[in-house]
C-alpha cells in the first residue's frame, strides 16, 4: 500500500525507507513548480539565460528535489508525520534526470508519548550521484 | 573581478506579512512535485482525517511570500543579480500542519552572511530564517534557508 502506516516499533535502526523513483525531469515540471512555489528565477526556465549565467543550461529548483525527498518520507510514514527536514543541495539536477529518494533510520526516541525516528535522507540521480543530502525527523504512531 | 556583497543587512528583519493558505495552492504545489497524496489533494479524505481537512506538504511554506512587497527586495539589499544565486541548504521544522483557509503571519530575517572559497570561485552564503505563526501566535513552521551567491 502506497500511503501505508508505519509503527514506531516496526522500524529498527538501520532500516531503509521505500525508495521513491520520480519521473524524468521535464521543463514543464520546472515551469509548474515555479508557478506553485513563486520562484520564477529564469535560470530554471530559460536555457539561454542559464548558459549566460555560466550554469551550462537550465537546472531544477533545489526545492523541487527537496519536495521529492519530503514525498519519499510521507509515502513511507504518512502525511503529516514529518517534524523536521534539513538538506544540503549537493549537485545540480538537469532535464531528463531520474531522481531516486532514499532514507535510512539513524536513531529512535520516545518522550511523553511522542515517538520520533531520525533518518539520514538523500536523493540521487541516475548515475548514483547524490544531489540532495540531509536529515529528517518523523513522528510515528506506537502500537503501545 | 568578484562582486561585493552588502553585509550590512545581517540582522535585518523584513516587515511581517500575512498569508492566507488557499486550498488550490496546496494542490498545485503537491501536483507540481508529482505528489498525489490524497491527504493533500482529496477534500473527502481530508475531512475524514485527524485534521478535518487537507493539509499542506512539508515544504509548502517555501511558497509564502509578501505579496504586497517587491519580490526583488532582498536581492537589491544584497546588491546582487538573480543569475548569481544558488540554493545551498534548506531546513523546515514543523510544529503543526498548514491548513487551507487559515491565515498565518510570516517573519523573515537575515541571520548571517559569510564568505568561503568554493570549487568555482569565491562565494557568499546568506542565511535567512522565517517563522510562521498561526492566529494564536503559535509557531507552526520555522524555515532556514542558505542562499549561495557566486561572487
Amino acid at each position: 500500500m502506497k500511503y501505508g502506516k508505519v509503527y514506531f516499533e516496526d522500524v529498527p535502526v538501520g532500516a531503509e525507507i521505500t525508495p521513491l523513483v520520480k519521473a524524468p525531469i521535464r521543463q514543464i515540471q520546472l515551469t509548474r513548480y515555479a508557478g506553485a512555489s513563486g520562484d520564477f528565477n529564469p535560470i530554471h526556465q530559460d536555457d539561454e539565460f542559464a548558459r549566460a549565467a555560466g550554469m551550462g543550461g537550465v537546472f531544477a529548483h533545489g526545492m523541487l528535489s527537496m519536495g521529492f525527498v519530503a514525498q519519499s518520507l510521507t509515502d513511507w510514514a504518512g502525511a503529516g508525520t514529518v517534524r523536521k527536514l534539513g538538506v544540503r543541495f549537493a549537485g545540480l539536477v538537469r532535464l531528463k534526470d531520474v531522481i531516486t529518494c532514499r532514507g535510512r533510520v539513524l536513531s529512535k526516541s520516545s518522550k511523553d508519548d511522542v515517538h520520533l525516528v531520525e533518518l539520514e535522507v538523500w536523493a540521487e540521480n541516475q548515475k548514483g550521484e547524490k544531489v540532495v543530502t540531509g536529515k529528517a525527523t518523523v513522528a510515528l504512531p506506537s502500537r503501545g | 573581478m568578484p562582486i561585493q556583497i552588502n553585509r550590512d543587512i545581517v540582522g535585518k528583519e523584513y516587515p511581517p506579512f500575512a498569508v492566507t493558505v488557499e486550498r488550490g495552492r496546496i494542490k498545485d504545489f503537491a501536483r507540481a512535485i508529482g505528489d498525489a497524496n490524497p491527504f493533500y489533494l482529496d477534500d473527502t479524505v481530508g475531512r475524514a482525517s485527524e485534521w478535518g481537512d487537507v493539509i499542506a506538504p512539508p515544504t509548502f511554506a517555501v511558497s509564502f511570500r509578501d505579496e504586497s512587497a517587491d519580490s526583488g527586495a532582498m536581492l537589491r539589499d544584497l546588491g546582487v543579480d538573480v543569475s548569481r544565486l544558488l540554493h545551498g541548504e534548506q531546513e523546515f521544522e514543523l510544529h503543526g500542519q498548514l491548513r487551507p483557509g487559515e491565515t498565518y503571519l510570516c517573519r523573515t530575517r537575515i541571520v548571517d552572511i559569510y564568505e568561503k572559497a568554493g570549487r568555482s570561485g569565491p562565494m557568499a552564503f546568506v542565511v535567512r530564517e522565517m517563522a510562521v505563526t498561526d492566529r494564536d501566535n503559535h509557531v507552526v513552521v520555522t524555515m532556514r534557508q542558505v542562499t549561495v551567491v557566486r561572487l
